[in-house]
């Protein structure tokens, strides 16, 4: 029984950070946004560091991992606001591909020559799709309209939520560490903004936030990778808490930014509205929301203290 | 992650949920904060010792079963799905137990631990002073170096479990030069000692609960100094942060409460305001988040690390937790909720758990203090006021 991330796990999304932290810091975000919000040098990165097949299986040219290892990276690419189809081609299509038994394009995939764009039911939208043209909030999004016989397959709306949840776990954490570092350095009054328990005890309850948010993400990638039963109502359970943390966080930082936080030159926004974006993605709260309510007040999921892991 | 119990785990949950059904009191005892339930909840600490079950972690040598802390979570799981009763000894068995076990010597450990796990004595914690609540460092009660005795002088206050407990542990101004965190000592006390008087202090629920205490010349031998004498302040924040941490507050204990609030949502949901249906499945969710967490934290220190400030974090969660899932039921239950007794004529414990639920921001360092040291420790924010 360990509910945490085995050290090869934490190592191996280690590594993924080092590597986006270097090649994919505010300075690229500011250049895709004033390009087309693309650049295929970092998607050859990305392929580079074998992300696009960490999930394939090794018989088709992949790391043959799991949703727990993906997660851990779709938390990295939260935290430094990745703009390429990475999760959604690797972490979400790679494994409702393979679970449907569709295997022919995975080689491609993890290949980096093939990137997937997703519909369902539950998006008005297709991320990195051809269509119609949709403009988000987010400038680095890049959304079309979606086809009206978009499949409603629940794993592939679970693995998407999943994902986003992640994500959402990285982009509050780099949020907090902006203005966390802003608060260091900003005066007035004398002295740094964040010496003040108005600022301090903001930025703690957002710490707070995520510390409780994220062992839900694990335990529904764990969940969803071993397909237990209950997984559905841990991956709302998740993509429900990590929004709370990511909304909450959102609006903390750029309180704590000030006037500051409120000019497109200052990074933030960039994290801001990608949490924006994805916590209405793949099932908005209102939807998640009912799933577990469904479940733990229907008397589907049994509760209580001796069912932690149920 | 590996989310599996093992078999033995398994087998030792079966056997906690045995013994727990053959011994656990059919009628809820009567409140701990006064004399006839302070009694019963002793009786009950008389009890699980002899199952042994004071306190599972321990040694078998001090009258536990030298079991892991996923072990006793699954103990504290059962224990509280089972619906038992409060520990009157928890300043011991969660607080000065484990520092003790620390900080303290051979013989001091062979003379307070077994005693303590087997409910023989019961401790309070006697921290506070009239003028050092969430500022702990300003206090001005001493202990006067007299030969192989201290004495004690002064004031402590808000003191849980001192209208009725056997001995206290404090800190103290051992140097009487000295301020702040320095030339304190950590002292324990028999609560009967010639000099100590005890004045109850009656609760927001009317019983007596907590006391203040006097100190009159009060002579306590030097055994039973904990540590050496100025490290008072290391070691109250050692146990403090047992406090916060892991052992205070199990998981269990709040995924039972979330259990209940979830049973009285079907019972009354009808009437409920949609505001507080989400309340009811976000209590459910973070009870789990908290189990989650707190199982991450038990493996890590199974696996050699120490809980830092982190132990702040969980203190805000848990507190903040506890009291809105009892504003919830007190919605829920809307115009009942003000009954001592509810019309089906059960006792109203959602009011006696939401009254005791606003004690918990406050008590163990109040969570002003747990998000300066969140912000301070763990954020790298500078202190208040500095440059």
């Amino acid at each position: 029984m360990d509910c945490n991330l085995s050290v090869d796990q934490q190592l191996l999304a280690e590594s993924v950070r080092d590597f986006l932290v270097d090649t994919h810091g505010p300075e690229m975000l500011r250049k895709l946004d004033a390009g087309d919000a693309r650049d295929p040098a970092i998607w050859d990165g990305l392929v580079g560091m074998g992300l696009t097949g960490l999930l394939v299986p090794e018989e088709q040219g992949g790391l043959g991992m799991g949703l727990v290892e993906a997660a851990a990276i779709a938390r990295e690419c939260g935290r430094i606001c990745l703009a390429e189809p990475l999760v959604d081609t690797a972490f979400v299509a790679v494994p409702w591909l393979a679970a449907k038994g569709e295997t022919d394009e995975l080689a491609r995939i993890a290949a980096g020559e093939r990137r997937v764009s997703l519909p369902h039911s539950i998006n008005p939208w297709v991320a990195d799709g051809d269509g119609e043209a949709l403009e988000s909030v987010d400038p680095l999004r890049r959304l079309v309209t979606a086809p009206a016989d978009a499949t409603d397959d629940p794993l592939l709306l679970d693995l998407a939520a999943l994902m986003s949840a992640a994500q959402m776990i990285g982009l509050a954490e780099a949020m907090l560490d902006q203005a966390t570092e802003y608060a260091k350095v900003r005066r007035q009054f004398g002295q740094p903004i964040g010496g003040f328990q108005a600022v301090k005890h903001q930025l703690a309850d957002c710490a707070v936030a995520i510390e409780f948010a994220m062992p839900v993400v694990w335990r529904a990638a764990e969940a969803l990778h071993n397909r237990r039963a209950s997984a559905s109502v841990h991956v709302s359970h998740a993509k429900l808490a990590a929004t709370d943390a990511a909304i909450a966080t959102a609006e903390t930082a750029i309180q704590v930014h000030g006037a500051m936080g409120y000019t497109y030159e200052v990074d933030l926004h960039f994290w801001m509205k990608r949490v924006w974006a994805l916590s209405g993605a793949w099932g908005d709260r209102a939807f998640h929301y009912r799933r577990i309510e469904d479940a733990v007040v229907g008397g589907t999921l049994p509760i209580g203290p001796e069912h932690s892991f149920a | 992650m590996q989310l599996e119990y093992t078999e033995r785990q398994q087998a030792f949950r079966a056997e906690v949920r045995e013994w727990l059904a053959a011994h656990v009191p059919a009628d809820p005892l009567i409140t701990l904060e006064c004399r006839e339930g302070y009694d019963q909840h002793v009786g009950w600490e008389r009890t699980l010792a002899s199952g042994n079950w004071g306190m599972v972690t321990w040694p078998e040598r001090f009258g536990g079963r030298g079991l892991d802390l996923i072990e006793w979570l699954i103990f504290e799981e059962e224990y509280w799905g089972a619906g038992a009763p409060l520990r009157a000894n928890q300043n011991g068995i969660f607080l000065l137990g484990p520092t003790i076990m620390e900080y303290g010597t051979e013989e001091q450990k062979a003379r307070f631990l077994t005693p303590m796990a087997q409910g023989e004595v019961i401790w309070a914690q006697a921290w506070s002073e009239p003028n050092a609540g969430s500022d702990l460092a300003a206090i001005a009660s001493k202990a006067r170096r007299e030969g192989d005795h201290y004495v004690l002088e002064g004031q402590k206050t808000w003191s849980s479990r001192a209208a009725f407990a056997d001995w206290g542990f404090g800190i103290f101004r051992t140097d009487p030069e000295s301020s702040r965190h320095n030339g304190l000592t950590f002292i324990l006390f028999d609560l009967n000692s010639p000099g100590i008087t005890r004045r109850p202090i009656r609760q927001l629920h009317g019983h007596p609960g907590f006391a203040e205490l006097f100190f009159d010349e009060v002579r306590v031998p030097v055994e039973n100094r904990l540590g050496g004498e100025g490290e008072g302040w290391k070691i109250a924040m050692a146990t403090a942060g047992f406090e916060r941490g892991l052992m205070l507050r199990s998981p269990g204990r709040f995924q039972a409460t979330a259990r209940r609030l979830v049973e009285l949502y079907r019972q009354l949901g009808d009437r409920a305001s949609p505001a507080a249906r989400e309340a009811v499945v976000q209590a459910w969710g973070a009870a789990q988040a908290y189990a989650y967490n707190t199982y991450s934290v038990a493996a890590k220190i199974m696996a050699g690390g120490r809980i830092g400030a982190e132990a702040s974090l969980n203190k805000i969660f848990w507190s903040q937790l506890d009291r809105s899932m009892h504003r919830t039921a007190m919605q829920l239950l809307g115009a009942q909720a003000e009954l001592r007794t509810l019309l089906n004529g059960q006792p109203n414990d959602w009011l006696e758990g939401y009254i005791f639920s606003l004690s918990g921001p406050i008590y163990a360092g109040s969570n002003e203090i747990q998000r300066n040291i969140t912000a301070e420790r763990l954020l790298g924010l500078p202190r208040q006021g500095a440059g």
